[in-house]
């Protein structure tokens, strides 16, 4: 059955070729880059709570580290596959080359489904995965975080074992830990100020001032939420939101034309980012269809949702009006999609480039566990706009450059990136 | 008469001897009555007391002699005029008593003492021997009591003390005793005892007249005295051949019975009145603190009576509870039972459930300490016949009748009953019933419960059909007892609602006279603020039938946790869920990641403003906020959310105001005993219960209250299905590999399908719920148990119709199967329907239950066959033609050539398919909503070895070459059930002609047997018979069925043949 269905590191491998075909790579750079550089298989034997033994299949693929460790997630996945983690390693290696953070790509698993596995189980994986992995990671080798099915827990329970084995302090060998042991402020703000620095750069590159602007936002979660503050902090107008309504078991726009106010919406919001439909009303807001949001008469589009979200039988209804798509979720648009947008000319941010305020912040989370120095949170949040800023306007040169739609571009210009570096150290 | 002055003066003078003799004999019985004072206390005042009753009280004296100790009066000094008596124990002195004159007196009668004096004398000394005897006897019971034995080296006469006793001063008991004793030795094979044994035999004990004499003569009254020489004579025989010890231990034992005897005749004597039942148990419960004991066999009986009329005539509860309460645990519970005077009610289902249980555990205690965290809160119940009582006091009998209504008009009526009966008056005794129990809980926050006849009982779960209220229970007596008697009310009213209704008559039980007991339960919890409020409260199940993890074994149980009352626990909510664990793996749990912890925390949580006398649902983490540590027990229930890390609170390093607060009963589950508890609870339940229960709790912070017990609705009839591997992909309909229970459906003809795509398309609410009426329709229409549901969501949730079809279970009941289909939506994967009323009624009529998740790998979905088969709605309800593309109803047989689909279900494998098949059987196969297996009825296979005989006593060997005819297989081991075939083993040595003739005369035989088994059993065969024929080679090679003949294990059976019985 696995064999039929679609392998992503076959799609991660085409979608490769097509970028080293505009960029002419000769053969042993493409030779380089199709592939990881090193995998880790290994066995995690964990003794079970009712005491029989277990054994755990680990993996860690360091895709490229020519510019700087290897970072990426630890998945714990039942169906997890080394093709999947091979491919997610090679996403890792573009996404840090994009923003320009000097780190390569990884990607680590564990074939395991949480659910069937008490805490302490759990933290037995945890540690016995670094237990193998041990001499072969570290803050100036690989730097693993959380990812799917995996918490700032896990992480926490990693490092440990990692200073454990090395006999000393090194909470720069994992990310994603919480404030005070070794994590870093600014982490739940960075990736919606994201979206807003590169649409604020978008905004100066088109000559139009932010207060000229509305927009709307798909979504009221994390991202969605930081997105708007600073949106509306540079004096851009939302005018809707929409979410998932958990008790209605379908989604919502809530819209006020005058403009959305963040605070008294967060005050009716739950955890999910659900807002609560009577409440909203009493405050004025209209309650429109959940998928209302794209066809606003508005300037700006950001989707900050979940995935597939603009797609060929919605795109048409995207307003005129519309200049600029910022994607704040992970694939927000179908390349169906994708193709409309771009042949309308509408400008878009890819999520690629506009959600990578995340890894961004990652990334400084490590370098202040290696100094052992924390930053306040405008620091960091001054640190990222800088990253982001010059991200932007390096995909945007060259976009303009070379004449080319946004998302290949920041493709384009992250394998640059990576193949240079592995040039200039003398491997290809 | 006249008389002169002399004699007057003398008149008055013996009169007055006689008063003071009266005074003394007064003074000294209330001496002896006095319990307080020492033998030799009393010795002493009574020698004091004497003197004053004679003639010459100055000059008098008096001694008591006892056992050698001496008790005298003031200034005692013997002399020579003197009266004396001696004490007389058992016919032995033991004493006397002596009267002096210290000085001369004209002589009297007896000397100087008058006659009267003598008797006065003689009567001090009986009494006093009298009172002696009692102490000793009294001691002697006292002992026995204490030891429940005699010491072996006790005197023999001690037994005969106790009888001398009886004899005396209870004769009838004295008699009953000898017979008694009588029986005892002949059970004992004492000869001498069975020969007496006939002087009893004519003589009914209880009587007072006796008769003994030969049966051919006229019987002759026996005087008492007769009967009382044939006892003593009974126990000078037991003196013979009985220990001493033997004796006083069955004399012991049936004087304790005796004791006990009126409570069993007023428990025995069916037409009785609940209020003489209480007056019997009260005046045992008395007697029992004086130190009754009973024997085994009468505890039992009594037992067994007070379960019978209080609870239920039910002998598999009677069973059970029989040895888990006592006659003490009645008088309690009386205590706190309203009933009208001559009510002759039970206390029902949901009562009996708790009170078994509650006595389960109390006397696990001593096993299992941490059973000291469990109570039972405080409950009166109304017994059930105040029901009907109430409505004749209101003449509304006719509400009765209701049942036998259509269910239209039943629902039509309905919301009018309620009002009727909310302004009917209750009968003065009971509203004054009513205030006690009110007196007796303050103002406590109450709930006020059915418990049904019918409720809770095993195999039909009433669950939900009756209603339960919370009552604020606020402001002065006169207001909470209104509101009270308004909740009664309308939980009475609630008997004659629909949806009992409909499910009585679909189980036979509209008959069925029943009479609604009430719980009023006192609510669990604390005050914070204005509400009232229980930390946490839920469900909790023996069996899991909703496994997350494949290392959950079934009986691992399954906890629902909410915060609030226990109410959001048992009800399917759409937007909020409990918090689930198994207590027998509590570390797996359903939600892992913090996305799925934070999604699935529960939100909202039920309370009872005080305030406003309501029962409110609001804000837990709001409440929280407010409340902060006067929230019992919070740290136990929240956890913080601090990015995607979650936090149990850590010492007092936390501010809750401005903390991300979950609920998640982390605290409660890692921490505290609360798991252990729960499953200990189970565990003790179920193998007490022999069976799996399902029980709510509440907690109030501090102890874990059991609220109701009841066995769990677990289907005995479901086995796994075996799954076939290798069906064609194009005959599967679709295919599951989770949450898959046991299980198959044979036969289903007819598919209603609803097309998850177009019904989220649907935008009007009345689109919505107009699909639910076609629900329903088609549920009358298509044929019972051969139909299928299958659609979007949530079937049947209440408040978001949005989330699946709009049913109630009325609507659905006759389906073989609900299978709801879950597409992922986002992350979010629809809410699966355990644990709630719902499920239980398919559980409870065989439904089965299947979710479907067409996006998991390795299943199938056939959208083909699904969407493009005819859809024949339009023709069953043209009315709602315009819902055909939502709605399609697919004849399966119709579109596939006469096949069916059959359902599989696998709960080992966790693995069920749906696939095109032939059909097993013509006949409907209806599924029984009961726990009985189809067992192998001794019938089937008798007819069909019946049948097998007389083909062979007909079947002529020569004419069709027959060497011999056998049976084997199902009717040969008696197993055979009304669709199995005969299989019939034929010794052929004839030619190919007799072959055919032999053939078509058996194919006779075939059509004929198909006919019959089709006439009495509904089963229709093609061909019942299943002939093999083997021959001369195959027997000598052992080859083909051959081998049956002549077998070591499961041989053939030779029937014998026409011609073999002619040679």
């Amino acid at each position: 059955m696995a064999e039929k269905s679609f392998n992503a590191f076959e799609m991660a491998q085409t979608q490769f070729d097509k970028v080293a075909d505009i960029l002419e790579l000769e053969q042993a750079s493409r030779d380089i880059l199709r592939n990881p550089m090193r995998e880790y298989h290994f066995n995690i034997p964990v003794r079970m709570d009712d005491g029989t033994y277990k054994v755990f299949r680990g993996f860690r693929v360091q895709h490229n580290d020519a510019r700087g460790p290897g970072k990426g997630g630890i998945r714990f996945h039942p169906q997890e596959t080394i093709d999947t983690v091979r491919a997610l390693a090679m996403w890792m290696t573009w996404k840090c080359a994009v923003v320009d953070i000097p780190l390569g790509g990884s990607k680590g698993g564990v074939i395991c489904d949480p659910h069937n596995l008490s805490m302490r189980e759990q933290e037995l994986i945890c540690r016995g995965w670094i237990r193998q992995i041990a001499r072969d990671i570290g803050p100036v080798n690989d730097v693993p975080a959380p990812d799917v099915m995996t918490s700032a827990q896990h992480m926490l329970w990693m490092m440990d074992e990692y200073e454990v084995i090395s006999g000393g302090k090194y909470p720069g060998v994992i990310t994603g830990k919480p404030v005070g042991q070794g994590g870093s402020l600014g982490r739940t703000e960075a990736t919606g100020y994201g979206v807003v620095f590169t649409l604020r750069e978008a905004l100066k590159e088109m000559d139009i001032k932010p207060e000229d602007t509305i927009a709307s936002v798909q979504g009221f979660g994390n991202v969605a939420q930081y997105a708007i503050e600073l949106y509306t902090q540079l004096g851009g107008k939302v005018i809707c939101v929409s979410c998932w309504d958990q008790g209605d078991q379908t989604s919502y726009t809530f819209r006020n034309k005058g403009g959305v106010k963040l605070t008294e919406l967060q005050k009716i919001t739950d955890h999910f980012g659900g807002i609560d439909k009577k409440k909203a009303k009493d405050l004025g807001y209209e309650i429109l269809p959940g998928d209302a949001w794209i066809e606003q008469d508005v300037d700006i589009l950001i989707p900050a949702a979940i995935e597939n979200q603009i797609t060929q039988d919605n795109v048409e209804k995207i307003s005129k009006k519309v200049r600029i798509i910022a994607e704040g979720a992970n694939g927000p648009t179908t390349p169906a999609a994708d193709k409309v947008i771009e042949k309308r000319g509408i400008f878009m941010i890819p999520d690629f480039l506009a959600n990578a305020g995340g890894v961004t912040c990652s990334y400084f989370e490590q370098v202040q566990s290696n100094m052992n120095h924390y930053w306040e949170k405008d620091v960091v949040l001054g640190n990222l706009d800088a990253k982001m800023t010059s991200a932007f306007i390096a995909v945007s040169d060259m976009a303009k450059k070379e004449k080319l739609y946004m998302r290949d571009a920041a493709y384009v210009i992250s394998v640059n990136r990576v193949a240079h570096a592995c040039r200039l150290r003398g491997w290809i | 008469m006249v008389l002169n002055e002399e004699s007057v003066e003398k008149l008055h003078d013996i009169l007055n001897e006689r008063v003071k003799e009266l005074n003394c004999i007064y003074t000294i019985e209330e001496l002896l009555s006095k319990t307080e004072y020492s033998l030799a206390d009393v010795f002493q005042k009574v020698a004091e007391a004497i003197p004053p009753g004679w003639q010459y009280p100055d000059i008098c004296v008096a001694r008591i002699d006892f056992e050698g100790q001496e008790y005298v009066s003031k200034g005692f000094k013997k002399t020579r005029w003197v009266q004396r008596a001696d004490i007389i124990i058992q016919d032995k002195s033991a004493g006397f008593v002596e009267v002096y004159y210290s000085d001369f007196r004209p002589t009297a009668d007896e000397g100087p003492f008058l006659k009267e004096e003598r008797r006065l004398i003689n009567t001090i000394a009986d009494r006093l021997g009298h009172y002696l005897l009692h102490n000793k006897l009294r001691d002697l019971f006292k002992d026995l009591d204490k030891n429940g034995r005699i010491l072996q080296n006790k005197d023999k006469s001690d037994w005969t003390v106790i009888l001398d006793f009886l004899r005396r001063s209870d004769q009838k008991l004295y008699i009953r005793f000898s017979r008694r004793m009588m029986n005892y030795l002949c059970w004992n094979g004492v000869e001498e005892a069975k020969h007496m044994l006939k002087y009893f035999d004519k003589a009914p004990i209880s009587d007072e007249s006796v008769y003994i004499d030969d049966v051919n003569r006229p019987l002759q009254k026996a005087s008492i005295s007769n009967i009382l020489q044939v006892s003593d004579k009974t126990f000078k025989i037991a003196a013979d051949r009985l220990s001493g010890n033997e004796i006083l231990i069955c004399i012991q034992k049936w004087l304790q019975e005796d004791k006990s005897s009126f409570l069993v005749r007023a428990l025995e004597t069916q037409g009785n009145p609940l209020s003489e039942i209480a007056d019997a148990l009260a005046r045992f419960y008395h007697l029992a603190q004086e130190g009754i004991q009973l024997s085994e066999s009468t505890r039992k009986t009594l037992n067994v009576s007070l379960i019978r009329r209080f609870f239920t005539d039910q002998l598999d509860y009677i069973n059970k509870a029989k040895n888990f309460v006592d006659i003490e645990d009645f008088h309690e519970l009386l205590t706190r039972i309203i009933y009208t005077p001559d009510s002759h009610g039970k206390l029902g289902g949901k009562s009996a459930g708790l009170f078994l249980a509650s006595q389960i555990l109390k006397r696990a205690l001593g096993e299992y300490e941490i059973l000291d965290q469990v109570k039972i809160p405080k409950t009166w119940y109304i017994s059930s016949d105040v029901l009907i009582n109430y409505l004749h006091y209101n003449n509304l009998e006719e509400v009765i009748e209701q049942k036998y209504k259509e269910i239209d008009q039943i629902r039509q009526e309905y919301p009018h009953i309620i009002q009727v009966l909310k302004n009917a008056s209750f009968p003065p005794e009971i509203v004054k019933s009513l205030g006690m129990a009110l007196d007796d809980f303050k103002d406590s926050p109450l709930i006020v419960r059915s418990s049904s006849l019918l409720e809770d009982r095993s195999g039909s779960a009433f669950s939900g059909k009756y209603k339960s209220l919370f009552l604020a229970n606020q402001g002065s007596r006169e207001e909470r007892l209104e509101a009270l008697i308004d909740a009664i009310s309308e939980v009475y009213a609630s008997t004659f609602s629909p949806d009992p209704i409909e499910y009585r008559a679909e189980r036979g039980l509209l008959d069925f006279h029943e009479e609604m007991g009430i719980m009023i339960e006192e609510v669990v919890g604390k005050k914070v603020g204005k509400y009232f409020l229980t930390p946490y409260a839920g469900v909790a199940f023996s069996n899991n039938e909703f496994r997350w993890s494949p290392r959950i074994k079934r009986d691992d149980g399954l906890i629902r946790l909410v915060p609030g009352l226990g109410t959001r626990a048992v009800d399917r909510l759409s937007s909020d869920f409990p918090i689930l664990v198994a207590p027998g793996q509590p570390k797996l749990r359903v939600n892992v990641s913090v996305d799925e912890m934070v999604r699935y925390s529960p939100q909202k949580m039920d309370v009872i403003n005080l305030e406003t006398n309501s029962f409110e649902t609001i804000d837990a983490i709001h409440l929280i906020r407010e409340f902060g540590r006067e929230y019992p027990n919070v740290s136990k229930v929240i956890s913080f959310l601090k990015g995607d890390h979650i936090e149990q609170p850590f010492g007092l390093n936390y501010n809750l105001d401005q903390e991300d607060i979950l609920i998640t009963f982390e605290g409660l589950i890692e921490k505290t005993p609360f798991v252990k508890l729960i499953r200990t609870v189970l565990n003790i339940l179920e193998e007490k219960l022999g069976t799996p229960v399902d029980i709510e709790f509440a907690s109030d912070g501090e102890f874990l209250y059991l609220l109701q017990c009841r066995p769990q609705c677990y289907s005995h009839d479901i086995v796994a299905s075996p799954i076939p591997k290798d069906i064609p992909e194009k005959d599967i309909i679709f295919s599951a590999n989770r949450y898959v229970s046991n299980g198959q459906v044979p036969d289903i003809t007819h598919l209603v399908y609803v097309v998850p795509e177009k019904y989220a398309e649907i935008d009007s609410k009345e689109k919505l719920s107009t699909i639910g009426e076609v629900i329903s329709n088609l549920n009358n229409l298509l044929p019972k148990r051969q139909f299928i549901l299958m659609g979007p969501g949530r079937w049947g949730s209440r408040g978001d119709i949005k989330l699946g079809v709009s049913v109630t279970y009325s609507d659905i009941n006759n389906t073989a199967a609900l299978i709801e289909i879950a597409r992922k939506k986002g992350n979010y994967l629809p809410d699966l329907s355990f644990g709630t009323h719902f499920f239980q009624d398919l559980v409870e009529a065989s439904i089965r239950y299947l979710p479907l998740y067409p996006d998991d790998e390795g299943t199938n979905f056939n959208d083909h066959f699904l969407n493009t088969s005819p859809n024949i709605l339009d023709k069953i309800l043209p009315e709602f033609d315009y819902l055909s593309d939502v709605i399609r109803v697919i004849d399966i047989p119709a579109v596939t050539d006469g096949l069916v689909l059959k359902l599989l279900m696998n709960a080992d494998l966790d693995e069920a398919v749906a696939i095109l098949a032939r059909p097993s059987l013509q006949k409907e196969v209806s599924i029984r909503p009961s726990i009985s297996i189809i067992q192998p009825s001794d019938d089937y296979w008798r007819w069909r070895l019946q049948m097998s005989g007389r083909i062979a006593a007909n079947l002529d060997s020569e004419r069709f070459g027959v060497k011999a005819f056998y049976v084997f297989g199902s009717t040969k081991n008696a197993t055979a059930g009304p669709g199995s075939d005969i299989d019939l083993l034929i010794h052929f040595t004839g030619t190919a002609k007799q072959k055919n003739v032999l053939m078509t005369w058996l194919e006779g035989w075939n059509l004929c047997l198909c006919e019959l088994n089709y006439l009495r059993t509904g089963y229709k065969l093609d061909e019942i018979l299943d002939i093999h024929l083997v021959t001369d080679e195959d027997i000598a090679r052992k080859t083909s069925f051959a081998i049956k003949i002549g077998a070591v294990t499961d041989a053939a059976r030779q029937l014998p043949m026409k011609s073999a019985k002619s040679l």
